[in-house]
């Protein structure tokens, strides 16, 4: 009987999701692709449940393209829903970071040029949930990852990797065919690396590892948004005090704000540079001309 | 290779072929020259001397009959002479148009093999009928061999006493491992319920069936029996000599009066409420079973459908109501129901769920007039798949229930449903002592 097998779901750690580097199509017509991880995880379907950190609209109220972060004890989820998932990016338009999510979707990849390789989930659905129900997904999601580091420790004692001596071993066929097409492609794969990605993950729900709350993440973005503001009306004063002083016409030299706002603050160039261009764009800000800096209004 | 005592009959054969023109010894040594020094299979040899000396190779009366076990993988003109260990009636579809075929199981003293009768049968084959067919193939489907006859082969009915006797080991089997097709199996089971029915046979008879469901340590099966041996719920029962038919998937061991059925003592298994907690499978494991009967999946709800929450159905077919008609039966007043149809996904498959109305209430926490006057306050019907989503998505599940599959996939339909919670640390801590070793 052929059935027409829905693709499942796979629970993978961002980690080894954004290290994979293998796209395999379809043979079929119609038939769906899959990314390879290192470890053999064929995935066309995805499942994860992390802490939505950011989201972004880059495309326009009329036709929203979302963008969002899920991270996850090891690394983050670039997630993207646009026209083709309108309830993902209505769900997703309505969200205040930060939130425990779940997200279901398709991997997606993108090769800008020949030596990067970007991973990405396109959404099918995106819910907030509870961070017990995050700690139950990080437990799926490792039980996954120890089953493929068994098949990998296996498979390395092979002379040649083969499928049907794993399924001997009592491996699932395709976890074993995940993992020698893996094999074939990823040079000198380090298991060490992920197994201690699995070890770190584990401890990550236990009590006596202190990790963070959504409490606490939300207070260190809270501090961090404090201190935005004050960067922001720091450059401010500094711009118009010495409008007023010297009663410039055309803004303050560029140069001459930096300086004056570094001695008064312990700042880097580049939070001053990311202070400057946030005013800027929130409209605060213009360049009367070419090096000069100008308060609106 | 071959004994001149089986030769004898071909080399008749083909002496009368060829009207006595060779001497039998002659015969014998291109037949041998044929099968031995070239490796042509006998059928082959007799036909290519009848055709050198000139005769007719139509007028060869024996035939090369293959043995069971010898069938290797894909072969045509395949002839064999055997008995009907098992027949079964089946429609499928061809070129969307529905189509009469049988399988079952052949065997002979040497094995057993399963067939697939394509074309309107040549003859009304039963269980037990001894047959020669020639001019089948076979094949090998899920890695084994099979018979097929097609539109060019034949079946006769020969008489008994043409193939022997015979009696196969049965197979020593646990159910979770039961397949379908499968025969002369020897199971050790509890049965955990039982009914007794009548049916009518496909000639019209009225037959005693006993059908229930029966547990061993691995998983539960249902069963038919065509027999009344006695049995009664609680029974701990070996079963020599049974068969597994499927419905949807769903394999089903089957036995009649031809079967061996002995009672032994309580303590050769666990009690029912025991094996009732082995039954969970993971959902890869279904897909590759085909099904399972009351079954336990533990997986989460990724998706839930349209066609959720508040539905309305076609009072005379019960399908659902769409936009006020009936795809069958036009406009009709549809009556109010609640359902859940969603995706489960355990990370090894996905199956889909249905949950019935009173399952519905108790995830709801009210009732179809509740739902009913919640839709009507907010002017929307789809406020309660909402509340649905909202309880049931990302939600690590147990759901228990028979799951059958068929073209679309595997569909477990809900008798319990419950919030499964994982003790994360205990888990966790599990699992860490296990990678640390």
């Amino acid at each position: 009987m052929s059935m027409i097998n829905r693709e499942v779901a796979w629970r993978v750690f961002a980690r080894e999701f954004n290290d994979s580097t293998l796209e395999m199509e379809g043979t079929e017509e119609r038939s769906p692709s899959y990314l390879v991880t290192p470890l053999g995880a064929k995935i066309n379907r995805i499942y994860t449940v992390g802490v939505l950190t950011e989201r972004e609209n880059i495309g326009d109220p009329e036709e929203p393209m979302w963008r969002a972060r899920v991270t996850d004890p090891t690394g983050t989820f670039f997630v993207s829903a646009g026209q083709y998932q309108p309830e993902v990016a209505t769900t997703l338009g309505h969200m205040e970071p930060p939130l425990f999510v779940a997200v279901v979707g398709k991997s997606s990849t993108y090769q800008p040029d020949e030596d990067t390789f970007l991973t990405s989930i396109r959404a099918e659905m995106i819910k907030e949930v509870t961070e017990e129900q995050r700690d139950q997904w990080i437990i799926e999601a490792a039980t996954s990852l120890k089953e493929r580091l068994e098949v990998a420790i296996e498979a390395s004692k092979m002379d040649e990797v083969s499928v049907e001596e794993l399924v001997d071993l009592g491996f699932d066929e395709n976890l074993a065919e995940g993992f020698k097409q893996a094999n074939e492609h990823y040079d000198s794969l380090s298991f060490d690396k992920y197994e201690r990605m699995l070890e770190d993950s584990l401890r990550y729900v236990l009590p006596e590892y202190e990790t963070q709350s959504i409490e606490e993440i939300q207070e260190e973005k809270e501090g961090e948004d404090r201190r935005d503001e004050e960067l922001e009306s720091l450059v401010i004063d500094v711009i118009s005090n010495l409008e007023e002083e010297e009663k410039l016409e055309n803004g303050v030299e560029y140069e001459r704000v930096k300086e004056k706002v570094m001695e008064e603050e312990d700042i880097t160039e580049d939070e001053f540079e990311e202070t400057v261009n946030n005013l800027r764009s929130d409209g605060k800000l213009y360049e009367p001309v070419l090096g000069n800096l100008k308060i609106i209004g | 290779m071959e004994e001149n005592e089986e030769l004898a009959p071909h080399i008749e054969d083909i002496n009368r072929a060829l009207n006595e023109k060779l001497s039998e010894e002659q015969i014998e040594e291109e037949l041998r020259t044929y099968t031995d020094r070239y490796g042509v299979p006998l059928g082959s040899a007799k036909r290519s001397i009848v055709k050198k000396y000139e005769g007719d190779p139509q007028d060869l009366y024996v035939s090369t009959e293959k043995a069971i076990d010898d069938i290797g993988g894909d072969e045509q003109g395949l002839n064999l002479k055997c008995r009907i260990v098992s027949i079964n009636e089946k429609e499928i579809e061809v070129d969307d148009e529905p189509k009469q075929i049988w399988y079952g199981i052949l065997g002979d003293d040497t094995g057993t093999i399963p067939f697939t009768l394509w074309e309107a049968k040549p003859i009304e084959l039963e269980k037990g009928d001894t047959v020669k067919i020639e001019n089948a193939y076979a094949n090998t489907w899920n890695d084994e061999p099979q018979v097929n006859i097609g539109s060019k082969a034949s079946v006769k009915e020969i008489e008994n006493d043409e193939v022997p006797q015979f009696e196969r080991e049965t197979q020593k089997l646990d159910l979770a491992d039961i397949r379908e097709n499968m025969q002369n199996l020897d199971v050790t089971a509890r049965v955990t319920s039982i009914e007794r029915k009548m049916v009518n046979t496909q000639d019209d008879e009225e037959k005693e069936l006993f059908s229930g469901i029966m547990a061993d340590e691995t998983g539960k099966a249902q069963f038919s029996a065509w027999h009344d041996f006695g049995m009664e719920e609680g029974d701990v029962l070996r079963v020599k000599g049974g068969y597994v038919r499927s419905w949807r998937g769903i394999p089903q061991y089957s036995f009649d009066e031809t079967a061996e059925v002995e009672f032994l003592d309580d303590e050769e298994l666990p009690p029912a409420e025991e094996l009732d907690e082995v039954s969970v499978y993971s959902i890869s494991d279904l897909a590759k079973r085909g099904g399972a009967v009351d079954a336990i999946v533990d997986a989460v709800m990724i998706d839930i459908k349209s066609g959720s929450g508040l539905i309305f159905r076609c009072p005379e077919c019960r399908r659902v109501v769409q936009k006020g008609a009936c795809r069958v039966h036009g406009k009709v007043d549809g009556e109010a129901d609640l359902r859940v149809k969603g995706i489960l996904d355990d990370g090894t498959g996905a199956l889909t769920v249905i949950i019935n109305r009173e399952l519905t209430e108790d995830i709801l926490g009210y009732d179809l007039e509740e739902a009913m006057e919640k839709a009507k306050d907010e002017m929307n019907q789809s406020v309660i798949q909402d509340a649905l989503e909202e309880k049931l998505i990302a939600q690590p599940l147990r759901v228990k229930g028979n799951i059958t599959s068929d073209e679309y996939g595997l569909m477990l339909v809900a008798d319990e449903v419950e919030y499964k919670t994982i003790d994360v640390e205990e888990e966790a801590r599990k699992m860490l002592d296990e990678v640390r070793v």
